[in-house]
């Protein structure tokens, strides 16, 4: 029992144990990521086996780019967080028959190679490897690439339907048929597509009505007091009534005289005057008895509704 | 070192990977077994890689056992193995999420092969994703 084999023991006790997980997990992500555990381990086995530049292409291409792909889908298709039910099948054929490869495959190799020493080869370096795809196996590599970009174009025509959509026999002879998309035919999307037109046009009638010339009614009488209330509520949160101006408060005055920490209040300017008194009552005037400064343009209620 | 414990480690694997292509209905986890099987084979592949060296020896060079002068492909096949897995999922899940852009599932077990206008099913898709 060497290093090797202990490495070997332990990596491959890994590998195989989240590979249970990855065929028996109720969590379609929880698999994925017990599966990027095991593919690492097989690339620790790859490393003590003396294939260096497999194993990092095992980590590159498997666990960076196909494990990465595979959780893209599982988040694509709307996997729910959390355990699925309805994720396997009843199990005694599938244990029947995996189990069944299991033990012929292990007591075939078993049988093959007994408790038989071999010697570890020196380990690989990539100039080895490379020797040998441009030398004797060219010409698999090349065919190789040409299979990569035919799966590149393959997938990118499969998933976007536009490219090499024929038109379809039955189709034309029913033309008006909908669409098999998944979003214009449920009753809940008709209906909240429905409130949304109806919404728009609303506000296009209240646009109208307020960009018409008639004096009767003039905008500043839409105000309604959940409007003032709403922004009563909305200067509390944001603290933007303090940054407005104030039409006749008298506690400005009163601020200006008492405080004398705000560096930046000069003395002296800030006298409460008469004159200063005098639009308070202007400002009751004003519709509805805000406090508020002058009401908005009309434009804006349109938002509010 | 002893050969027979990453033979017996791929044989386990290919074993769960069967096992979970059996197993499953959603077709990511049955692609998920696929790569554990593929895997397996590559494993398979690396160790026969590093043991036939030494297995060889004694054994008369013949011409066509040596086509490079170090008889070790084995890393080489399962590089090869490892771009073919690429293309593989790659084109699966272009396949998967095709399919789930059409009728909003993954299951297997209810991919009708043989009529594809079989409009029955296509209503009961929809009414039970409007159930559910």
């Amino acid at each position: 029992m060497t290093v090797a084999d202990a490495l070997m023991l332990a990596l491959g006790a890994i590998a195989v144990g989240s590979g249970v997980y990855v065929v028996t997990s109720a969590h379609l992500v929880r698999a994925g990521f017990y599966l990027v555990v095991s593919l690492g381990a097989v690339a620790g086995l790859y490393l003590v086996l003396g294939a260096e530049l497999v194993a990092w292409v095992q980590i590159l291409v498997y666990v960076g780019a196909v494990v990465v792909l595979l959780l893209f889908a599982v988040m694509l298709t709307r996997a729910p967080i959390g355990p699925s039910k309805d994720l396997d099948r009843p199990v005694a054929p599938a244990a029947l028959i995996g189990g069944g490869v299991g033990l012929g495959l292990t007591v075939l190799l078993v049988d093959a190679f007994r408790w038989t020493e071999y010697e570890l080869p020196p380990p690989g370096t990539g100039r080895r490897v490379g020797e040998q795809i441009f030398g004797a196996w060219v010409l698999p590599f090349e065919v190789l690439s040409i299979l990569l970009l035919a799966a590149l174009v393959g997938a990118i025509v499969l998933s976007r339907p536009d490219i090499g959509a024929r038109p379809d026999p039955s189709a034309a002879a029913v033309p008006d048929l909908p669409p098999p998309g998944p979003v214009d035919e449920s009753a809940e999307v008709k209906a909240r597509l429905e409130r949304i037109a109806a919404r728009q046009a609303a506000a296009r009638e209240r646009m109208r009505a307020a960009e018409s010339p008639d004096p009767g009614e003039a905008p500043p009488l839409e105000k309604t007091r959940e409007d003032v209330l709403k922004e009563q509520a909305h200067d509390v949160v944001f603290r933007a009534g303090d940054a407005r101006p104030k039409l006749g408060v008298p506690e400005i005055a009163e601020l200006s005289e008492g405080g004398k920490s705000d560096p930046r209040v000069i003395e002296g300017t800030s006298r409460e005057n008469p004159e200063r008194a005098l639009p308070r009552g202007e400002d009751r005037a004003l519709p509805r008895g805000n406090d508020r400064a002058l009401p908005r343009a009309p434009e804006k209620d349109d938002e509010e509704t | 070192m002893h050969a027979v414990i990453p033979y017996v480690v791929a044989g386990l694997l290919f074993a769960l990977g069967v096992y979970g292509v059996l197993r499953r209905r959603n077709a990511i986890l049955v692609l998920m077994a696929v790569e554990l099987m593929l895997n397996a084979v590559n494993l398979i592949l690396v160790a026969a890689d590093a043991t036939i060296k030494s297995a060889l020896d004694g054994v008369q060079p013949e011409a066509w056992a040596y086509p490079v002068p170090e008889p070790r492909a084995g890393a080489i096949f399962a590089l090869f193995v490892i771009v073919l897995a690429a293309a593989e999922v790659g084109v699966g899940l272009a396949i998967i999420l095709q399919y789930y852009r059409l009728r909003r599932a993954v299951v297997l077990d209810e991919i009708a092969l043989h009529d594809h206008e079989d409009d029955d099913e296509i209503a009961d898709n929809k009414s039970a994703r409007v159930t559910g």
